[in-house]
C-alpha cells in the first residue's frame, strides 16, 4: 500500500491517546503501565503512533519536511506493535503497526536514514545476512558436527532455520545447537538448508526496506519449494513472523513453527520427556514477533465500505490482527513442563507484553533507545523477584545479556530451549 | 515566526536541549486537528495553531521559570497533560505549548485518604495505585485515560461515579499553581502550611476563582500539583482483568452487583434516578452503551464482547429478532453497579434498587444479566477503559444537545432531541444512523445528585469533509432547537465563543462585544479582573471568557 494510501488513517486517528499505554484495563501499576519504547523514550508526541499519524499527514501537506530530528523519530520505532494492540481495543479501521512500517518506508524512499543502515542493507544484499561483518559462507558454521540432513540432497521431517542472530553470534549459537538436538532427541530427523537461505529480512521490513525485504523473502520462499520444505522449525522470532505472516502474504505455504510450538507439540505427544530437575524461579518475557505479532496470515481482498451513513466496515469481514491469536501458551506450557521450575509473571504480559528494544533494526541503529527499552524489561523481571527471565528469541536475549535494570542490577538469562535442554 | 534565539535559547535552559523542540515534523503532532478531536466548538476541517516550541518540563520550578520567559517576552503559552481535547492546545501564532508528560509523580497518603498528583498522573495509575490500598477515586468522565489533575483543576469534571463521589471541582483538595503570571499559589490546606487535606481553607479559599463549576481549562495558568480525594474501595487490590483482547472482563466478588436498569419511559427513569439520588445505593450511575445509538447499542455490546467481532457484524446483528426485543427492553436504560462494604451490605443495597424500580416500574435488563456480559460492564465502568469507543464507528465524535440540567428537565425532552437527530440520520447522510436517541451521561453531577450530565454521540467521518460540515450543520440546528426550549448552549458549541473556527483564541474586543450582551455580563467582567490578577498579560488564550468591566459601566 502507497504511503499516501494511509491518508484515511492519518486522519481517522482520534487522538484517543490508548496507544500510549498497555490496555487500561490491563493497568496493574503506574511503574509498569506505558507500552510504547519510543515515546517511553523521547517523551515527545511525535514518537507516539498518534504523532507518527499526525507526522505523516503533515508530510503529505508539506507542512513539514523529513529533517535529521523527523528522520531520527521515524526509525526510533522498534516497531513492537504494542500500539497496535491497544489502538484496536477500541477501533477496527486503524493499523498502527503496517501504518509504523509504511512511515518507515516512506523516509527510506526519500533517503532518509539512520546511521548504519546502509551498511546492514549492503550486508544484506552482498552477504545475506544482516550482521554486518559476517559472510554467508559462515552462516552454517554453528551446526557443524549436529548431523542436518542437508535438504537441498536429502529429506528430513522438518526445515530447521537458524536465522541470522543464532546462527552468527556466537554466545547464541548455544540456542540453534540446543534447538537441534532436542528435536533429534525427541526422534525428528532434522535437516537444513546447508547454507543456501538467505536471512529472511524481516527486519529490512522493520526498518523500512520493502523492496529489499521483498527480494530476499521472494528467493527464500523459492529456495524452501525446490528443497520440497513442509514445515519450518525456527527458534527466533524474527524469522517466526517473517514466514508466518509476511512471507505468507507472499504466497509461503508452508507449516511454520516456532520451535517452543514444536516442543511443545513434541511433549504432548510424548515424544520428548522432560525430567532433570531445574531448580530456578524465571519469569517469560513474551517477544513481540512471536507474541502479539505473531498472528499467522489470513488472505484477504475487499475495501471499505460505508454502512448506516458513515460507519466504516471491511468488506468481505476482514482478517482482525490484534494480538488474540499470537503465540502465548506454548512457551508457558513449556516452561511449566520444566521439573523443578516455577514460574512468576511481569505485569506487562502476552499481547501486552513490553518490548525488548531490539526490534526495528533499532538494536543497532538506535542503541540508546534499545539499551534503554531493555533495562526497562530488566527491571520489570527483577521486580517479579525470578532469578532469570526465560525467552524465545535470540535478539531478546542479546538484549536483555548484561543489561542492568534501573537500580544497576543485572539478571540471567535464557532461551527456553536452553532450560529444555538441561530439564531431559 | 519562529522565537527569537535569545528567548529559544532560555527556554533551553530551563528544560534540557532533549525537552524542547523547534522541529517543524515535531510541532505539527501538537496541533488539533478540530475534527479528530472531541473540541466542543466544531468539528471544522481545520487544525489549531503551531506552536512555536514544544517544551517538556519536569517539575513546577522549571514550569515557573518557563512562564516568567513568557511574561517577560509576551509568549502566549498553554499547558496540556494528555492533549485530549482542543482546549488545551494553544490557540495564537506567537504561543508555545507545555506538554506536562515528564510530571507524573502519584503520592498516595493512605491514612488520609488522599493522593497527590501531577498532571501527567492519569486516571488509569491514579486508580491502580489507589486500589493497592484499598481505595479508589472519581474517575473523570472522559475515561481513564485523562489526568484527574486537568479534569479537576480545567474543565467540568462529572462522571459516572459521581454519585457516590461528587464530580471533580468536590474531589479537589490542596493545589499548587504556577499561574500566569509566574507567581506559585498554593490553595486551600496546603496554603497554609497545614497539609493538602481541604481544598477551601485553613489557607486561600480560591477553589472557586481558579476552577469555579466549569474549570478554567489551563487559562489561569498551570496546575502542577494536587490532591485529590480518594474513596473506599470494597473489592481487590487490583482488578482480576480476564478474557481475549479486546473483550477484557472483571470478575469481582459478590458484594459487586451489576444491573442495567429499563424504564418504561422518561417520566418512570426520572422518578427512579431520583429516588436512586434519595437513598444512597450505588457507587456507579452512568448511562453508558446508549451511546452507541439505542438501534445498534446490543448489537454493538455482541460485537464487544466477543474478541472475533466487528463491525461488519452489525446488520445481522441489528435485523436478528431477539436482539430486537432486547433493544426494546433496555430503550431507556442506565448501566449501575453496587458496591457493598460487605456481602450483607450489598445484599441490603440489591433490596432497596428492587423497591426503587418496584415504585417507578423499572425492571433490570436479562440481557445484561449474563455473566459475561456482567463480567464486561464492570471491566468497562470501573475502570473506564475503553471510552474511547467514542470513535468507534468512523473516526469522528462529538457531544451535543449537552442536556447538564435538572433531571425531570433534561429526561422530558429526551425523546423531542432523539426525534431531531433521528430526523438528521434520516434525511441526510451526514452523521452515523444508529437510532436517534445516542445519549450518553451522568446521572448526577455535584453532591452526588442534582442534575444530569448528559450528552448525545454524534459519530462522523472525520476524513469525510461532507460529512465534518454536515455535522457542524447539525450542530447549528440543535443550538437552534436547545436556545428554542431555553436549555442553553448546544453542546458541540460550549467553546464557540474561545476558540474561532480557525483555531485561533478572541481578542478582547470580541468577548467584550458579545459578553457585554449577555444575560448576566457580571460573571465576565467579574473573571476579567481575576484575570488581570493572575495572568496579567492574557497569555493562555481566550476560553477563560471576560469583559472589560468599563464596558458595562463598571
Amino acid at each position: 500500500m502507497a504511503f499516501e494510501e494511509y491518508r484515511p488513517m492519518m486522519e481517522r486517528c482520534s487522538n484517543c491517546l490508548g496507544c500510549k499505554w498497555i490496555p487500561f484495563d490491563k493497568i496493574k501499576s503506574q511503574r509498569f503501565g506505558e507500552n510504547c519504547p519510543s515515546i517511553g523514550y523521547y517523551n515527545f508526541n511525535t514518537y507516539a503512533v498518534r504523532g507518527r499519524f499526525q507526522l505523516g499527514l503533515a508530510l503529505l501537506t508539506k507542512d513539514a519536511e523529513l529533517s535529521e530530528t523527523v528522520t531520527k523519530a521515524i526509525h526510533g520505532c522498534t516497531t513492537c506493535g504494542a500500539c497496535d494492540v491497544s489502538c484496536k481495543i477500541t477501533r477496527y479501521n486503524l493499523e498502527p503497526y503496517e501504518y509504523n512500517l509504511a512511515l518507515k518506508a516512506h523516509a527510506v524512499e526519500q533517503g532518509k536514514l539512520r546511521p548504519k543502515q546502509k551498511e546492514i542493507i549492503e550486508s544484506l544484499a552482498k552477504e545475506k545476512t544482516m550482521i554486518v561483518g559476517k559472510t554467508r559462507s559462515s552462516r552454517t558454521a554453528w551446526a557443524d558436527g549436529l548431523g542436518l540432513v542437508d535438504m537441498t540432497k536429502g529429506k528430513a521431517d522438518v526445515m530447521f532455520f537458524a536465522g541470522c542472530k543464532a546462527s552468527y553470534d556466537e554466545k547464541l549459537q548455544k540456542v540453534a545447537r540446543a534447538s537441534v538436538k532436542v528435536l533429534q532427541g525427541a526422534g525428528v530427523k532434522v535437516g537444513f538448508l546447508a547454507g543456501s537461505e538467505m536471512c529472511c529480512a524481516v527486519r529490512a521490513e522493520q526498518m523500512g526496506f520493502r523492496d529489499e525485504f521483498e527480494k530476499n523473502a521472494r528467493a527464500n520462499i523459492k529456495l524452501f519449494a525446490d528443497a520440497g520444505v513442509k514445515t519450518i522449525v525456527t527458534p527466533c522470532s524474527d524469522c517466526y513472523q517473517a514466514f508466518k505472516r509476511r512471507y505468507a502474504a507472499l504466497g509461503l505455504q508452508v507449516q511454520v513453527y516456532h520451535v517452543v510450538e514444536y516442543i511443545e507439540k513434541l511433549i504432548k505427544e510424548g515424544a520428548l520427556k522432560l525430567k532433570t530437575p531445574v531448580p530456578l524461579t524465571v519469569t517469560y518475557h513474551d517477544p513481540c514477533h512471536l507474541g502479539r505479532l505473531g498472528e499467522p496470515y489470513v488472505p484477504w481482498k475487499g475495501g471499505e465500505r460505508k454502512i448506516l451513513n458513515q460507519v466504516h466496515i471491511w468488506e468481505p469481514r476482514r482478517p482482525r490482527y490484534n494480538g488474540s491469536k499470537g503465540v502465548y501458551d506454548a512457551p508457558r506450557n513449556v516452561l511449566k513442563s520444566i521439573p523443578g521450575l516455577k514460574l512468576v509473571e511481569m505485569e506487562r504480559i502476552r499481547e501486552y507484553s513490553w518490548c525488548c528494544g531490539a526490534g526495528g533494526g533499532c538494536s543497532e541503529t538506535d542503541t540508546e533507545l534499545s539499551r534503554w527499552t531493555a533495562s526497562e524489561r530488566v527491571t520489570e523481571a527483577n521486580a517479579t523477584g525470578a532469578e532469570a527471565i526465560a525467552t524465545a528469541c535470540p535478539w531478546c536475549e542479546a538484549n536483555f545479556r548484561g543489561t542492568p535494570d534501573e537500580n544497576g542490577k543485572t539478571i540471567e538469562v535464557f532461551d527456553i530451549v536452553e532450560l529444555v535442554e538441561r530439564a531431559l | 515566526m519562529a522565537l527569537s534565539r535569545e528567548i529559544y535559547g532560555a527556554l533551553e535552559a530551563i528544560v534540557g536541549a532533549r525537552n524542547i523542540s523547534e522541529d517543524s515534523g515535531v510541532l505539527e503532532t501538537y496541533r488539533c486537528a478540530a475534527a479528530q478531536s472531541s473540541a466542543h466548538y466544531g468539528p471544522y476541517d481545520h487544525k489549531t495553531p503551531r506552536p512555536q516550541a514544544v517544551l517538556l518540563p519536569g517539575s513546577t520550578e522549571e514550569v515557573q521559570g518557563i512562564v516568567r520567559i513568557c511574561n517577560r517576552h509576551s509568549v502566549k503559552f498553554k499547558a496540556s497533560s494528555t492533549f485530549w481535547s482542543a482546549m488545551g492546545f494553544i490557540d495564537d501564532d506567537n504561543a508555545i505549548q507545555l506538554d506536562m508528560r515528564r510530571m507524573r509523580s502519584i503520592e498516595i497518603d493512605e491514612k488520609n485518604m488522599y493522593a497527590i498528583i501531577e498532571p501527567y498522573a492519569i486516571g488509569a495509575v491514579v486508580q491502580a495505585e489507589a486500589m493497592k490500598v484499598g481505595l479508589t477515586m472519581n474517575m473523570p468522565g472522559v475515561g481513564c485515560s485523562s489526568s484527574p489533575l486537568a479534569s479537576s483543576a480545567g474543565w467540568v469534571g462529572f462522571g459516572p461515579t459521581s454519585i457516590s463521589m461528587g464530580c471533580a471541582s468536590e474531589n479537589m483538595l490542596g493545589s499548587e499553581w504556577v499561574l500566569a503570571s509566574g507567581e506559585l499559589i498554593k490553595t486551600g490546606s496546603l496554603g497554609a502550611g497545614s497539609g493538602w487535606f481541604c481544598g477551601e481553607g485553613p489557607g486561600p479559599s480560591t477553589r472557586g476563582v481558579l476552577r469555579g463549576f466549569q474549570g478554567s481549562t489551563g487559562s489561569l495558568g498551570v496546575c502542577t500539583r494536587m490532591a485529590i480525594r480518594l474513596h473506599p474501595w470494597p473489592g481487590p487490590t487490583c482488578i482480576p482483568s480476564r478474557g481475549t483482547v479486546p473483550a477484557y472482563k472483571a470478575e469481582l466478588p459478590d458484594n459487586f452487583k451489576c444491573y442495567t436498569l429499563c424504564f418504561k419511559d422518561w417520566d418512570d427513569y426520572a422518578k427512579g434516578i431520583a429516588l436512586i439520588h434519595e437513598n444512597d445505593v450505588l457507587f456507579l450511575g452512568h448511562r453508558q452503551f446508549n451511546m452507541f445509538g439505542r438501534d445498534l447499542k446490543t448489537a454493538m455490546l455482541k460485537i464487544l464482547t466477543d474478541p472475533d467481532g466487528q463491525l461488519c457484524d452489525i446488520p445481522a446483528l441489528v435485523a436478528d429478532p431477539e436482539l430486537k426485543k432486547v433493544n426494546d427492553d433496555m430503550k431507556i436504560d442506565i448501566q449501575v453497579i453496587i458496591a457493598g462494604t460487605t456481602k450483607r451490605d450489598a445484599e441490603y443495597k440489591d433490596k432497596a434498587l428492587d423497591k426503587i424500580l418496584e415504585l417507578s416500574g423499572g425492571w433490570k435488563s436479562e440481557f445484561m444479566l449474563d455473566k459475561e456480559m456482567v463480567d464486561y460492564v464492570l471491566m468497562y465502568m470501573i475502570r473506564m477503559g475503553h471510552k474511547n469507543l467514542n470513535y468507534v464507528y468512523c473516526g469522528g465524535y462529538e457531544g451535543n444537545f449537552g442536556l447538564s440540567s435538572n433531571l425531570f428537565v433534561s429526561a422530558r425532552v429526551m425523546e423531542e432531541a432523539s426525534a431531531l437527530k433521528r430526523k438528521w440520520e434520516t434525511e441526510t447522510n451526514y452523521i452515523a444512523a444508529t437510532g436517534g436517541d445516542s445519549d450518553m451521561g451522568s446521572i448526577c453531577v455535584i453532591g452526588g445528585g442534582g442534575p444530569t450530565g448528559w450528552e448525545f454521540f454524534t459519530h462522523f467521518d472525520s476524513y469525510d469533509k461532507p460529512s465534518i460540515k454536515g455535522t457542524a450543520d447539525f450542530f447549528n440546528d440543535t443550538q437552534r432547537w436547545m436556545l428554542e426550549k431555553g436549555l442553553g448552549l448546544d453542546m458541540g458549541h460550549w467553546n464557540q465563543d474561545a476558540r474561532h473556527e480557525d483555531g485561533h483564541a478572541f481578542t478582547q474586543e470580541e468577548h467584550d462585544a458579545i459578553f457585554s450582551k449577555a444575560a448576566q455580563p457580571l460573571i465576565t467582567a467579574y473573571q476579567y479582573k481575576i484575570r488581570d490578577i493572575v495572568n496579567p498579560k492574557h497569555l493562555c488564550g481566550s476560553y477563560y471568557r471576560t469583559l472589560t468591566p468599563s464596558k458595562i459601566g463598571l
